[in-house]
């Protein structure tokens, strides 16, 4: 970093952290979904976030270092997706504890027997089922509302179930709060406390769903709630090592319907490698080593 | 120090003439530290998971080398105070286990996180000393016991080893009276009777009361102070299957009994879904999915098995899109049997199919009681009151090899596993019911034109479970129809669900194919094997290394360096993976032409090893493939274990991706850490002075030798013993406690009786040891076919024959520990003893940790046989025990 980059950088942390924590200033600028976030320079980023959004330049920094590796890894494609994760504050969505580890590779303790995701795993899936604007998108399983919170940058109906009434509160007051702040984008989730075995039939039906909870079926209720070629996703296997199931609802040619489960890779076996590490701006070696 | 060498009377200061009462004061004691060892284990399997309750305990063992080397160093000190030491040692093991307990709930560690989390191995590392303290007290204990009592060695280790194994017993039967979360007393009050009557024997009346107080406060300690503290009786783990149907708004547990089956408890909520393996047509073929259908039943706190009620004769529907539906596709009214009832799905599904009668097992007894009990009775519908049902209440692979009855279907869908992943990671555990042996079993069990329907969870990737399950039943029907296995074979899977594998006794008919596969088709899942498809193994090798790639790789090959040029994208020009839009990705679905959609690598794989199964190849396929592929047998009854011994170097920088294997992977961490340990203690001595404390001890290598090999041989017996019976008993805790007890207890009277052979010990020990060295030679030869015998009757019997089986190597083996030990002592050779003591401590832990690694490399009979050559070698080693302590060795010193 020269040395320039990292007096503004101090001088932003500093400024930063003399804020109290618990009353966090509005946002300097009024949010916007579609505004062109720098994704090919570093600096450039954080300064345009310092400016706009008004975040940690700290975790700003983190953001991007880990964005760097997943553009690497492929887990995210596009201009809109990657905007959409440099957007997203992880953040906010961490336990305090773990505000260190926030952007980490790896999947966290946010409570309750959840995780929130790895970062990579989070971007992977959101590209799997490519959001257009518009379209209508249903999660099952909030959580930390992170994957809820990465959606609403890329559509404007996001629709989210968390079935423990407690974490599903704890989520809503977390977007009320950034709602308040100024992240009026995140006004697009709606949530709610159900089982969401049995989607939600009255929003319904879906362009895309996020299944983020294990089961030992995919719920007929939510296949009978996507749309027509339609897309679903849903992780499997051991957090770490989990594999992306994604599921099709054909429409055949007859108007009936045919399920086809595939891989997110269409049938490639690629490497698993969610523990790149970086050096510098120098993705290097893995976390382990 | 007055030595006299080859004496019968013993001269050196001992523990004053040791009473009845002491003897079972140190019977007690040693039967409360094997009673807290369990219950420790139990507190890990309710509250976490039991590998690392095993992990935990196993290096806890330790405590015994690591206080016989302090005796060792300050052996004078200890032969002076050696009251004061073992009065204090006696009295902190309440507190400690009282106080380490409640404090590793406060500091609990989570398996999912120990790779990612650094602060989790910290924990890890906190509750491991914390449970070491009162095994530290304990071992300080004994050991000075035994220091002091040396010349009545064997009968002190008589009391020591029957204690400890009566203590197994007392554990096992309180199980029926104490919740895991009150298990702890048990140990706590065999060590306040052993206190009580040890402080009694010396007529030390002050202590007697101190013992009593403390002890009153232990007890209540244990059971008050987490109420008063807030802290739990057992920090459940928040990611216990348990524990998220606390989380429920409308969770509410309807059912527990505690036994040594486990601590099996029921839930009911309006949000427990089960359907394994349901087709995902289900959604449109069906008019609705039945609501409410389902209560969780959790053995420790790991589940759910979903137990199913009675559904109205309109949403009987569902079984049709379940995979346990197969065999009925073409067997109409059968004679079905089910080998294992779990949660009762595959039964109502045989019901429901219309089986003129279905004979279903279930080994563990805990789970009939359940459902005999008024309120599952009421859930479920008494389904085992049905008039076409017949409970055998053991293993329906030990029914089955031994009757003559003959099924149409028999089926083994699911058995041992809940759908949703173990984060914990899967201990390693024997599944009997997967191995050849087991299929063979079934095969020979089907009517002409029966069929055997196995069912299993298809949710790896890439693929482990599944080829091992493949290869086991490929083996077996070739074994069992040579000529003819390729055309008795229907395979399917569904991708990251379920696989089910049909065998038809005499083959499938072209009509029996077609049938099938209609169904398939009309459920979306994939064939994968039928008589006579087609085959195209083009891309095969390119699959095997791009399998290992991903795993291996450094993650820069192929995809991540040339994604859009890569070698392997579809057929479909207009197909780029990695590009995003939405036409793209149904382009990718529909790529690979009109014939469908393209196969997926981990279905090209199950299609490849069918073919390379029935028609040859298989080897080098198996070889070539990333993880261990080889069937199941009764020697090797393991799907865990699946990282290839050669690779495991390699799991260490990305031990995220083998989280499924933590289990085997924990137990190379505890060998790891035996061994070094191990090399510690032997090195020890040598710094704390080795010429000095043993210029008089003659053949210091040979001995050491001796008791490593006494070390290692005893506990991979017994652990060892404990896999296999678990084949008679069916389950691991009670196979474990059987084993404990009856080892002990018969080793303990080998020790007592080894006195008879002190004087002629040279000659007559050798003999002993070659006689338990071919012992165990012929039971690794033959134990399977005897415990095969042995569960077919009924429980108590199989529980008093396991018990008579296991006394004649047990006998014997208790003799080589007592007469080493009897003869150092006699020999003078203070410091070897103590130092003998820690180092088969020991190697006790290695052993123990040998065991699944030789188990799951060579097989459970390779563990007896390695145990025998530890035995062998014994016999020369133990000569360098006899070695006097006095004479020329002298001028090795000198030197």
């Amino acid at each position: 970093m020269k040395r320039r980059d990292f007096l503004a950088l101090s001088a932003g942390a500093a400024a930063f952290s003399i804020l109290p924590g618990a009353v966090r200033a509005a946002l300097p600028v009024p949010y916007d979904r579609n505004a062109e976030v720098p994704v090919n320079d570093k600096k450039a980023f954080i300064e345009w976030m310092v400016a706009n959004r008004g975040e940690d330049p700290k975790f700003l920094a983190e953001r991007f270092d880990r964005f760097q590796i997943m553009v690497y890894n492929k887990d995210v494609l596009d201009d809109r997706n990657k905007r959409a994760f440099l957007s997203t504050p992880r953040e906010e969505f961490v336990l305090p504890q773990n505000l260190g580890r926030a952007y980490d590779h790896a999947f966290l303790d946010i409570g309750y027997g959840v995780t929130i995701s790895g970062p990579h795993l989070v971007g992977r899936m959101t590209t799997v089922i490519d959001v257009q604007f518009g379209e209508a998108v249903l999660e099952i399983g909030t959580g930390s509302g992170y994957q809820s919170a990465y959606l609403a940058n890329l559509t404007d109906k996001v629709h989210t179930i968390e079935i423990i009434n407690p974490l599903a509160q704890r989520t809503r007051r977390t977007y009320d709060a950034l709602i308040d702040r100024g992240y009026s984008v995140f006004g697009s989730v709606t949530s709610r406390n159900a089982d969401g075995y049995y989607g939600w039939e009255s929003v319904g039906p879906f362009d895309k769903i996020i299944v983020t909870c294990g089961i030992d079926h995919i719920p007929p209720s939510l296949l009978q709630q996507l749309k027509p070629n339609g897309v679903m996703v849903i992780p499997v296997g051991p957090p770490g090592a989990q594999h992306v199931l994604k599921v099709i609802k054909q429409q055949l040619a007859d108007g009936t319907f045919n399920i086809v489960r595939s891989d997110i890779y269409n049938g490639k076996v690629v490497p698993f490698v969610p523990f790149t590490k970086m050096e510098g701006d120098q993705i290097v070696g893995t976390h382990n080593s | 120090m007055a030595v006299v060498a080859s004496t019968s009377r013993p001269s050196i200061a001992s523990l004053e003439a040791p009473r009845l009462a002491h003897y079972l004061a140190v019977g007690l004691i040693a039967g409360a530290i094997i009673a807290l060892q369990i219950s420790v284990m139990r507190v890990f399997a309710v509250g976490s998971w039991s590998h690392f309750g095993s992990l935990v305990v196993s290096l806890a063992m330790l405590g015994f080398s690591l206080s016989s080397v302090v005796i060792f160093a300050g052996k004078d000190w200890f032969d002076k105070h050696w009251q004061g030491a073992a009065t204090s040692a006696l009295l902190l093991i309440g507190p400690l286990a009282v106080g380490s307990n409640l404090i590793a709930q406060t500091v609990p560690f989570n398996a999912i996180f120990l790779v990612s989390d650094p602060e989790q191995k910290w924990r890890l590392l906190a509750n491991f000393l914390l449970y070491l303290l009162p095994f530290l007290a304990g071992a300080f204990f004994l050991g000075i016991v035994f220091l002091k009592s040396r010349t009545a060695f064997g009968r002190v280790y008589f009391a020591d080893l029957t204690g400890s194994g009566l203590a197994g017993l007392v554990v096992l039967v309180s199980m029926y009276l104490f919740a895991p979360e009150t298990i702890i007393v048990v140990p706590l009050l065999l060590w306040a009777a052993g206190s009580l009557l040890w402080f009694s024997a010396f007529s030390a009346w002050k202590s007697v009361v101190a013992g009593a107080a403390v002890a009153a406060l232990s007890i209540a300690g244990y059971l008050i102070l987490p109420g008063l503290l807030g802290i739990p009786d057992i920090a459940v783990s928040q990611y216990k299957g348990v524990a998220y149907a606390r989380n429920f708004p409308d969770g509410k547990r309807i059912y527990r009994s505690v036994s040594p089956f486990g601590d099996l408890q029921v839930y009911a909520s309006s949000y427990m879904h089960f359907a394994p393996g349901l087709s995902d047509n289900a959604a449109f073929g069906m008019p609705e999915v039945p609501a409410n259908t389902y209560v969780g039943m959790y053995r420790d706190g790991d589940g759910p098995e979903g137990i199913m009620r009675n559904l109205a004769p309109a949403e009987q529907v569902y079984f049709r899109y379940l995979p346990m539906h197969y065999p009925y596709v073409i067997k109409a009214r059968p004679k079905t049997f089910v080998v294992q009832f779990g949660g009762g799905i595959s039964t109502q599904a045989a019901l429901d199919a219309g089986s003129t009668s279905v004979t279903v097992a279930e080994s563990n007894p805990m789970t009939l009681r359940a459902f005999r009990d008024p309120i599952l009775k009421d859930v479920t519908g008494d389904i085992l009151a049905e008039p076409r049902l017949k409970v055998i209440d053991y293993d329906g692979r030990l029914f089955l090899a031994n009757t003559t009855e003959r099924y149409d279907v028999i089926d083994l869908s699911l058995a041992d596993s809940v759908g949703l992943s173990n984060p914990g990671g899967f201990a390693i555990s024997e599944k009997y019911a997967y191995t050849h042996e087991a299929m063979l079993s079934y095969m020979h069990a089907l009517a002409d034109g029966g069929v055997l329907s196995v069912t299993l969870w298809n949710k790896e990737e890439p693929p482990k479970s599944v080829l091992k399950l493949y290869s086991t039943i490929a083996e077996a029907a070739r074994t069992f129809d040579s000529q003819g296995a390729a055309n008795d074979i229907f395979a399917v899977s569904s991708y990251l669900s379920t696989t089910t594998v049909l065998f038809k006794r005499g083959g499938f008919t072209e009509a029996e194919i077609k049938t099938l596969r209609d169904y398939t088709r009309s459920m979306s899942w994939e064939e994968v094997y039928y008589p006579g498809m087609a085959y195209d193994g083009s891309t095969a090798q390119k699959i095997l290394d791009d399998y290992r790639a991903s795993i291996f790789g450094s993650g820069e090959d192929a995809t991540l360096t040339q994604p859009a040029a890569d070698a392997t994208a579809p057929a479909n020009p207009d197909c780029d993976p990695t590009a995003p839009a939405d036409p793209t990705l149904d382009t990718c679905a529909g790529a690979g032409g009109d014939a469908g959609p393209q196969v997926l690598p981990a279905t090209a794989l199950e299609r490849m090893a069918w073919h390379a199964l029935l028609t040859g190849g298989w080897e080098r396929l198996a070889s070539d493939y990333v993880f261990d592929a080889h069937a199941l047998s009764n020697d090797q009854p393991y799907f865990a274990a699946y990282v290839k011994v050669a690779d495991l170097p390699r799991t260490l920088d990305r031990l995220d991706l083998f989280q499924d294997d933590w289990g085997y992977l924990l137990i190379w961490a505890t060998l790891g850490i035996a061994c070094i340990t191990a090399a510690s203690l032997v090195l020890l001595p040598v710094l704390f002075g080795w010429r000095i404390v043993f210029s008089r001890s003659r053949g210091k290598l040979g001995t050491i030798l001796y008791f490593a090999c006494l070390g290692l041989g005893y506990i991979m017996v017994e652990v060892g013993l404990i896999s296999r019976f678990t084949v008679a008993l069916a389950n691991p805790t009670v196979s474990a406690s059987v084993l404990i007890s009856s080892m002990l207890v018969f080793s303990g009277l080998g020790s007592l009786f080894a006195e008879r052979i002190f004087d002629r010990a040279r000659t007559l020990l050798p003999v002993v040891l070659l006689a338990i060295c071919v012992l165990l030679l012929a039971y690794g030869f033959t134990l399977s076919l005897v415990l095969d015998w042995i569960g077919a009757y009924p429980y108590a019997v199989r529980l008093l024959l396991c018990f008579l089986l296991v006394s004649p190597p047990a006998f014997l083996m208790g003799m080589p520990m007592a007469t080493a030990m009897t003869w150092l002592a006699r020999l003078g050779k203070e410091h070897l003893f103590v130092w003998a003591w820690g180092i088969n401590g020991c190697f006790s832990v290695i052993g123990s940790a040998a065991v699944p690694i030789v188990a799951t490399s060579f097989g459970l009979s390779a563990v007896l046989q390695w145990a025998a050559i530890a035995y062998l070698v014994a016999i020369p080693a133990f000569f360098a025990v006899l070695l006097p302590s006095k004479a020329p060795a002298v001028r090795l010193v000198t030197a």
